[in-house]
């Protein structure tokens, strides 16, 4: 797919992160044992023969380099082409459901403008699921649409994403309207997933017309101007995982234990990509107890896990338990500690002994690297 | 032609033996490019010593099945070997103007490449074969051929007395100077064994290389031709001694219990000793999946692995699967190999995709693991409670069996 570029927003925020993005932006939050978020995002693009990412960065975004480099693992190291970091702008200030701000788009025009592709796709990160563009810029070509938005149909939550859109849609799968998902609990919507392609052209010329309000979100433009265009849809089939909180970070990274969710997002034809670290294999002692879990490579296991994520280069002393925890990437858990329903950051130990418990719903979440 | 950056030294990594002693395990494939220790093959030990040595520069030498070696290790870049000014060159026998030439052996894989060698214009060559595992600082020992002056320099291990006559023994006197060399000695005078790494001076090497060509009654082996004959020049040759552990995976056997010392609370060899990292190129795969009925028991498993069984004792490589109710015990499960439903298998190699079918028995666990000998199963091949009927031949014990032609042939490999 030489015709089609893609741009990655990450110049974003989580609504109630309690740590877990204190030391980074969401899009590098570890997830799943060995991915981070924008790893799907990514990998989408990458699986769909897109060669050439412009990824839109927060002000802290050291994690996000330190985790995708010069793009190796996604085939990204290109000659022409390839992954390019685009700062994003107004450094440090967020502005409230801002997830496609045009000055971010407008500081980085020359990319745009650079990179000859007929189409551009841009994607937030947010989201968990595994697709295959192909199939979508092809119905957006046959529908003769101006711009197409990718929803998925599901029933929404009392507590919610603020920044979320659903979408309105007549009978020829066009948007009618564009509205904020407050208060709209309990419905069968058609949830924005925060991807839509479009015409680079056509791209150019919304950020062209649009020069002196660079406050504005892509999203806002399309709802002001819904009469004038034909904005088409096209529906995810399969898992999709939401990520906009701590429990709902929680509530997916459990549901990878689902033998369904893990073959749909795992074992399809698309494999996701990430960061290789050349760790050993992991390895069990004589006498664990592990079931039910994710467990990454590089670990060593004597204790009691279960119903857990454990990522990678973790180590669960003999006689410690973790049951219903995400263990990220080097904490030692030593002897016999006791965690259960615990987010435990990176490079944390917990003391022989410990015992830490927090409410089921509502995980306790131990910062990145403290002695506990 | 010459590189206009002279290197100091380069390494030429002998990786086209067949490896015949490993039977079906090595039947389409190099023995570098055999898994080990779940999620490595075994030419990445020699790959990350050169990476952890700071060698740039690899001569990969193939010839025997070398589809898969060369796939694996591409242009060097899982081993940071992707280098400008040198980098990882993959060196197959080639065709000139007087036709092509198989390599003939060790010494005349390297001749046949003096060219490349000659491009890079080194002062010291590093020889070194492509199925040992260990962990080897090759620099500290170019500085011991160095700071001896040497022609060449051979890294040696003590091993015990009754298995000298299994290796390649060195004599050497109190100055670590070599004075014999045996291969193979009925009756060895010394239990130094000869690694099968090399560091020679360029020059040296180069005129014993052209030398030993010219003999046609030569083997073109290193250790049978030009060792002696370099011997018998009076040249400079030293033994290195090697303190650690080294491994030649040449039997099933041998292959079975490195794989099973991985396991141990101490290991002798330490995969997980990141100061020299073993760097291996393997996929992009999920976390292991361990599903709620999983029992696993001092096992060593590899990324993209399902497991809804049990496992014990065991090494488990990457994509494995383990079905409900399957046993697996004693055994080391290749690439993703598929262990179906209420399956057992005991003390056995599973080849790479091969698949062991719902309530299929493999090995005999009526006799204690020490007991009891290996069964392998060749990669790629199908079992089925069926197949296994039908043929009324069971895999027990000393068989190899493999599917080929879609008919069951059971063969003893014998010791």
């Amino acid at each position: 797919m030489g015709k089609i570029i893609g741009i990655i927003s990450c110049n974003y925020l989580m609504k109630n992160p309690e740590g877990l993005t204190r030391d980074r932006p969401l899009a590098a939050l570890p997830f799943g044992g060995r991915y981070r978020l924008l790893d799907f995002a990514l990998s989408n693009m990458v699986n769909s023969g897109i060669r050439t990412v412009g990824m839109v960065t927060p002000y802290h975004y050291r994690p996000i380099l330190d985790h995708i480099g010069a793009g190796k693992e996604w085939y990204l190291d290109r000659k022409t082409g390839g992954l390019f970091i685009l700062p994003g702008a107004t450094h440090g200030i967020y502005f409230k459901n801002n997830k496609f701000a045009l000055r971010d788009i407008t500081k980085n025009i020359e990319f745009l403008e650079k990179e000859k592709a007929e189409y551009v796709i841009i994607s937030g990160c947010s989201n968990i699921f595994n697709i295959d563009y192909t199939n979508v810029l092809r119905n957006h070509e046959e529908t003769k649409v101006d711009i197409t938005l990718l929803y998925k149909e599901l029933i929404l939550n009392a507590d919610e994403d603020p920044q979320g859109v659903i979408l309105e849609i007549d009978a020829y799968g066009r948007v009618q309207k564009l509205e904020s998902n407050q208060g709209k609990e309990g419905q069968g919507t058609k949830y924005f997933a925060d991807v839509f392609i479009l015409k680079r052209t056509f791209l150019l010329d919304i950020i062209k017309g649009h020069q002196n309000m660079e406050n504005l979100d892509l999203l806002d433009i399309l709802r002001e101007n819904i009469s004038q265009l034909k904005i088409g849809t096209y529906s995810i089939a399969g898992y999709f995982g939401r990520i906009y909180s701590k429990q709902t970070y929680f509530q997916r990274s459990m549901e990878l234990l689902q033998p369904s969710v893990q073959n749909e997002l795992f074992l399809g034809e698309h494999r996701v990509l990430t960061r290789i670290k050349d760790n050993p294999p992991t390895k069990y002692g004589p006498s664990n107890v592990i079931r039910d879990s994710l467990v990454s490579s590089g670990c060593i296991i004597k204790g009691c896990v279960s119903g857990s994520i454990i990522f990678r280069g973790v180590v669960v002393e003999a006689e410690a338990s973790i049951t219903n925890c995400i263990v990220l990437q080097k904490c030692v858990i030593k002897k016999g500690a006791m965690l259960e329903n615990v987010i435990v950051d990176k490079y944390n130990i917990i003391n022989p002994g410990t015992v830490i418990k927090g409410q089921e719903g509502d995980p306790l979440v131990i910062k990145k690297s403290r002695m506990v | 032609m010459k590189s206009i950056y002279k290197k100091e030294w380069i390494a030429m990594l002998l990786a086209g033996g067949q490896g015949s002693r490993l039977g079906c395990l090595t039947q389409d494939i190099a023995k570098p490019a055999l898994s080990f220790g779940g999620k490595y093959r075994i030419i990445d030990f020699s790959l990350s010593n050169c990476v952890n040595s700071n060698i740039d520069t690899v001569g990969v030498l193939t010839q025997y099945k070398p589809s898969l070696l060369n796939s694996y290790i591409g242009i060097g870049s899982a081993w940071d070997l992707d280098n400008a000014n040198g980098g990882l060159h993959v060196l197959p026998p080639f065709v000139g103007q007087e036709g092509g030439r198989w390599y003939k052996g060790t010494a005349n894989a390297i001749y046949e490449n003096i060219d490349f060698i000659n491009f890079y214009n080194p002062k010291y060559v590093l020889i070194i074969s492509g199925d040992h595992i260990y962990n080897m600082d090759y620099e500290a020992m170019l500085a011991y051929h160095k700071e001896k002056n040497a022609d060449l320099t051979i890294s040696v291990l003590e091993v015990p007395w009754e298995e000298a006559s299994r290796f390649g023994i060195i004599t050497a006197n109190g100055e670590d100077q070599i004075i014999k060399f045996m291969e193979k000695p009925v009756q060895p005078d010394s239990n130094l064994a000869s690694m099968g790494i090399y560091i020679f001076t360029w020059s040296v090497l180069r005129k014993a290389l052209i030398e030993d060509e010219g003999k046609s009654e030569s083997e073109n082996d290193f250790g049978k031709n030009v060792l002696p004959m370099l011997l018998a020049q009076g040249k400079k040759l030293f033994t290195y001694r090697f303190q650690g552990y080294w491994q030649d995976v040449g039997t099933i056997e041998s292959y079975y219990e490195s794989n099973m010392e991985l396991l141990k609370e101490q290991p002798c060899f330490d995969i997980i000793d990141s100061n020299r990292p073993i760097f291996s190129n393997g996929e992009i795969l999920p976390p292991q999946y361990i599903r709620p009925k999983a029992r696993i028991n001092n096992c060593l498993v590899g990324n993209g692995c399902t497991i809804l069984g049990e496992i014990k004792n065991s090494v488990v490589a990457s994509g494995v699967y383990v079905g409900e109710g399957a046993k697996v015990e004693e055994s080391i499960l290749l690439p993703n190999a598929k262990i179906m439903n209420n399956a057992k298998v005991y003390k056995a190699i599973i080849g790479e995709y091969a698949k062991v079918g719902a309530n299929c028995s493999i090995g005999n666990s009526g006799k204690s693991a020490r007991q009891a000998e290996i069964t392998v199963i060749e990669g790629n091949s199908i079992l089925t409670e069926d197949s296994l009927n039908n043929e009324k031949k069971s895999c027990f014990l000393q068989f190899r069996c493999y599917l080929k032609d879609k008919k069951w042939r059971v063969k003893s490999w014998g010791k």
